[in-house]
């Protein structure tokens, strides 16, 4: 591999099979699929680069390509479902070694309510091939599920995926109830920021950008944290003792009610939607809120003000201006008004919808289809 | 009481000032001058120190400690030195001093022994009591076998002995054992005969209840010293883990002959060790069992992972309830044909009920269902046989259930479908238009006859028929909280399903019941779609042709 | 602030003067009431002689779930061993699905 035509040679079967992948999922083709992945392994390529550098190299394409809205929710779902074929075809045709002593054993799993599985079957994949032994648990896995199959299992290590920041209290008690029974948690996904600052801020032992970054983690070993130790939420989060986390989470429906109620009052075009079109807004008000209540949960202003931008593209990508954002977060502002965090990010983030000049941006994927 | 008076000299002025009954004093007292001679000595100081008498040097008489004592309040003068302490012999004595005009000591002691032992051992107690506190929070944290005896002997060796050996009863021929010493633990399983370690097979039999006991490190077995471990033994004690009524082991803890010997206290504290030890040890045991018949039972109960069939596709998701006495209502399952120009079965039904006799009603349908099976032909004969089956005097607790015969043709795909009182399985067209399936029929187990009516239906390539359960459109959120899915939702969601492959539209509406709940309850949810392929598949994901893929 | 239903479950008996029974439901049937609809049932049926009709009013009814249903088919199963017609009267739109659904309709026959 230090053959510099060969690593030459090896990005260019790379680069070509990642198009012929790309062309397949666009044409919904699962036989083309199977044959750009397997004709990329016949040249040579290595397993773990077809993984990361074809399949995940593609899907991330497909997530861009939703957001710019030149693919539909249809085609994202059916492109994972080619992909999801074409491991399964892969592991079938490149059995990996059977485990080594020194690699330990890694349960992998999605935190609750974290539908984006594949990220965490490619890691999975990456570390049967490196020799661990790996328990893939999939999506959604509720903590006492991972809990009990951890009991069963005592792994030495748990990789826990989410990409969704609303998944961080989530997270949080997963990572928290795993440590606990002295197994040591490594994190990944867009969840815990590109930094990996959430995951530091949760408390997990580990944080990698990538799969590769993981596993090369995994192959160092991580420590056993100790057995018994209980922490509360509010040990490794203390801004929480002010409680407007709980009270926003606590009052949501109400806030979504109230929201809507004054929308229809300021706006008279909402009161001729339908009843589909006010549902929608009611989903775009909670969606405001669960990113409200998730930047006040991990006290970082850049979750909601992050999530603003992201939807002012993809509205902007559907050819909807990022203002229509901007009446419900005035309203959320009068209905907080005794909440100064609250007030403070919502502060924050109109003002990030203000400064937009709404130039036609490719967003990135990793916040709710 | 005068001669004792008149035995006393130079000290005069003192004596005069502590008063002439120092001599009966219950304390012992001696008297020593500036230069460090021995003035006066009552009765009980000379018990302390019998080769002090008048006119000997107080160093050549009395530990440093309060020669050091004296030296230094004489130099100080009065309020320099007020009390010393130091042992004595046996005793642990404090010394307290009174300073006279002409630079002479009074020194008060006291037997403070009994104060000092009773203060090493409260540390001691301490000590222990905060490495149990902290030994049952690290035991009790992990329900897994091997890691409560990893942390077992690891604990023993931090706080009891140089090794520890955790013997467990024996599964099969063999005992697991666990065995740590310098921080490593290793994981063994032996043959071995616990009549050879005295005490042992008592222990492991959990009855009579046995006592720890010390033995002789001569007669103690190859396997029962670890690896590792540096010298000779000097010492040995077994001690049982008790368990929840049933024997979770034995502790074998051993020293090193360089170390002290366990003592009583020891021995004591080892049992209440071993104690806690073993109740976590049984709680995992206990654990490990439920959870194995538990995953037993599920592993009969969960529905299969699905894949292609004949040219078919069939993918199903299911959900539990989150109530968990609830779990067990919801099934499905496919019977693939023998041959390509077989007929498949795919069964999704509702069983009335929640819990085990819910789950017992799943397995007998699921059970009768495969046993039917060559009768599949007739919907509505099969129907009436399964209920005749289910039929109880006792109870009328019933299942709904969809039947879907399924046969790829050049095409498009056959679907005979029949409804036993199931809510209609929905059709999803190339175009996205959603129909429910014209079929209709009466639930099963509860009453003596039963009707059915069977539809057929074809679907072209990238269609799906959706088979669901009622978890599906009664799943109760939305953004406003309290909203049910139903049935408008769930066709405007299959509409965008058209072309989709069968895992997709499962994956899909399982996103959207899912994102409809968010954090309230709801009850078991079951989907099945059974789709025709737009395209060739991968066939290595069959497993005929391992390694390649087939047009 | 929304109060689910559920919390009120009340079983209203009365015999009228024709002979019929007379049973009305007050909140949910399910796995939790469905018990104490059976029992009232049953006192009515193990008259002697059995009333010629049991009727159902399940105008107060807020919901019925399959434990629901199976209760209904166990008096059902009862009435029909003493000759007494069981009817369920205003059936909200929910119950009335449920029992077009199951092909269970027919037997709680309209008066």
């Amino acid at each position: 591999m230090t053959d510099t035509t060969a690593v030459e040679n090896d990005g260019a079967v790379l680069t070509h099979a990642r198009a012929a992948l790309w062309q397949a999922v666009c044409d919904r083709d699962e036989y083309a699929a199977g044959q750009a992945v397997f004709t990329a392994l016949d040249a040579g390529a290595a397993v773990e680069d077809v993984l990361l550098d074809v399949v995940a190299g593609v899907q991330h394409k497909v997530g861009r390509e939703w957001a710019a809205d030149r693919f539909t929710v249809a085609q994202e779902h059916a492109a994972t479902a080619i992909h999801d074929r074409v491991i399964a075809a892969m592991a079938h045709r490149a059995p990996p070694a059977p485990p080594r002593e020194p690699a330990g054993t890694v349960t992998v799993a999605c935190v609750d309510g974290e539908w984006h599985a594949l990220p965490a079957r490619l890691l999975a994949e990456v570390l049967r091939h490196r020799g661990h032994r790996v328990d893939f648990l999939g999506a959604q896995v509720p903590t006492p599920h991972l809990i009990a199959h951890l009991h069963r299992t005592a792994p030495d290590v748990v990789a826990l995926s989410s990409s969704l920041p609303v998944r961080l209290p989530d997270a949080h008690s997963a990572i928290t109830a795993v440590q606990a029974l002295g197994i040591p948690v490594l994190v990944g996904g867009a969840a815990f920021g590109d930094d990996g600052r959430h995951a530091r801020l949760l408390g997990a032992d580990a944080w990698a950008p990538d799969a590769r970054a993981a596993a090369d983690l995994l192959a160092r070993g991580l420590p056993r944290p100790v057995p018994g130790a209980i922490r509360q939420r509010v040990d490794d989060l203390p801004h929480l003792i002010d409680q407007e986390y709980s009270l926003v989470l606590r009052g949501k429906r109400q806030l979504v009610r109230d929201t809507l109620a004054g929308l229809e009052e300021r706006l008279p075009a909402m009161r001729a939607y339908t009843e589909a079109q006010r549902e929608r807004t009611a989903e775009d008000v909670a969606h405001i809120v669960d990113f409200l209540s998730c930047a006040l949960y991990a006290d970082d202003s850049r979750l909601f003000t992050g999530f603003l931008d992201w939807t002012g593209d993809i509205l902007e990508a559907r050819r909807v201006p990022a203002r229509v954002l901007d009446p419900g977060l005035a309203l959320l502002q009068d209905l907080l008004k005794d909440f100064p965090r609250s007030l403070d990010f919502l502060t924050r983030g109109r003002a990030v919808l203000a400064a937009r000049t709404a130039p036609a941006r490719v967003p990135e994927p990793g916040a709710p289809a | 009481m005068t001669s004792v008076e008149g035995s006393s000299r130079s000290a005069r002025g003192l004596l005069s000032s502590v008063g002439a009954s120092w001599m009966r004093a219950p304390y012992p007292a001696l008297v020593v001058d500036a230069l460090g001679s021995v003035v006066e000595i009552n009765a009980r100081a000379a018990d302390l120190f019998p080769a002090a008498v008048p006119g000997t040097a107080l160093a050549e008489v009395a530990p440093d400690w309060l020669v050091d004592g004296h030296r230094r309040a004489v130099r100080g003068g009065s309020g320099a030195v007020d009390t010393v302490r130091g042992r004595h012999g046996p005793w642990t004595l404090a010394a307290h001093a009174t300073l006279g005009a002409g630079g002479e000591v009074v020194w008060w002691l006291v037997d403070e022994t009994d104060r000092s032992l009773a203060e090493a051992a409260l540390r001691t107690e301490q000590e222990r009591t905060a490495f149990l506190a902290d030994a049952s929070s690290r035991l009790l944290a992990s329900l897994n076998v091997e890691r409560c005896m990893e942390l077992a002997v690891e604990l023993a060796t931090a706080y009891l002995a140089d090794a520890a050996v955790l013997v467990t009863p024996a599964a099969g021929k063999r005992h697991p054992l666990a065995s740590c010493v310098g921080g490593a633990v290793v994981h063994r399983s032996v043959r071995l005969d616990p009549a050879t370690v005295p005490g042992l097979a008592e222990a492991l039999r959990g009855f009579p209840p046995v006592p720890s006991r010390w033995i002789d490190p001569a007669v103690l077995p190859e396997w029962a010293v670890p690896d590792g471990f540096a010298g000779p033994v000097g010492s040995v004690v077994v001690t049982p883990l008790p368990g929840h009524g049933v024997p979770a082991g034995a502790l074998i803890l051993l020293r090193r002959s360089d170390h002290a010997a366990f003592d009583a206290s020891e021995e004591v504290f080892a049992r209440v060790f071993a104690a806690r030890a073993g109740a976590a040890l049984s709680a995992a045991r206990l654990y490990r069992e439920q959870s194995g018949i538990t995953a037993a039972l599920m592993a009969e109960l969960l529905p299969p992972s699905l894949r292609q069939v004949h040219g078919v596709e069939f993918a199903g998701g299911y959900r539990t309830s989150t109530d968990t006495e609830r779990v067990g209502g919801d099934f499905y399952d496919v019977h693939p044909g023998a041959g390509p120009g077989d007929e498949t079965l795919a069964v999704l039904g509702d069983v009335c009920g929640k819990g085990l006799e819910a789950a017992v009603l799943t397995g007998k349908i699921r059970s009768t269902l495969q046993a039917l099976l060559p009768l599949a032909d007739d919907h509505q004969h099969l129907l009436s046989l399964l209920n005749g089956a289910l039929l109880s005097s006792r109870h009328t607790r019933f299942a709904t259930l969809v039947l879907a015969s399924v046969r790829r043709r050049s095409g498009a795909t056959r679907l005979r479908l029949t409804s036993a009182g199931h809510p209609l399985p929905l059709i999803v067209r190339a175009d996205g238009t959603v129909r429910e399936a014209a079929t209709s029929g009466t639930l099963i187990g509860a009453l003596p006859e039963v009707r059915a009516h069977t539809a057929e239906v074809d679907l072209g390539p990238g269609e799906t028929c959706l088979l669901f359960t009622d978890g599906v459109t009664e799943a109760r959120g939305g953004p406003l909280g309290d909203a049910m899915f139903g049935d408008a939702r769930l066709q405007a969601a299959l509409a965008e399903c058209a072309g989709m492959p069968a895992e997709a539209v499962v994956e899909r509406i399982q996103m959207l019941v899912a994102a409809w709940i968010g954090d309230n309850r709801h009850d078991d949810i079951a989907v099945m779609a059974i789709t025709t392929p737009r395209t060739t598949h991968l066939a290595a994901v069959d497993g005929r042709t391992p390694g390649r893929y087939t047009a | 602030m929304t109060t689910l239903p559920g919390d009120a479950f009340l079983l209203t008996s009365a015999l009228d003067d024709d002979g019929d029974a007379r049973i009305r439901i007050t909140g949910d049937l399910d796995w939790d009431t469905a018990d104490e609809l059976t029992a009232a049932a049953e006192t009515f049926l193990a008259a002697d002689p059995p009333p010629r009709r049991l009727r159902l009013d399940c105008a107060g009814m807020t919901l019925c779930d399959s434990l629901g249903l199976a209760a209904l088919l166990m008096i059902h199963r009862g009435a029909a061993g003493t000759g007494t017609r069981f009817h369920l009267d205003n059936r909200p739109a929910a119950l009335q699905r449920l029992l077009d659904i199951t092909g269970t309709a027919h037997l709680f026959t309209e008066p």
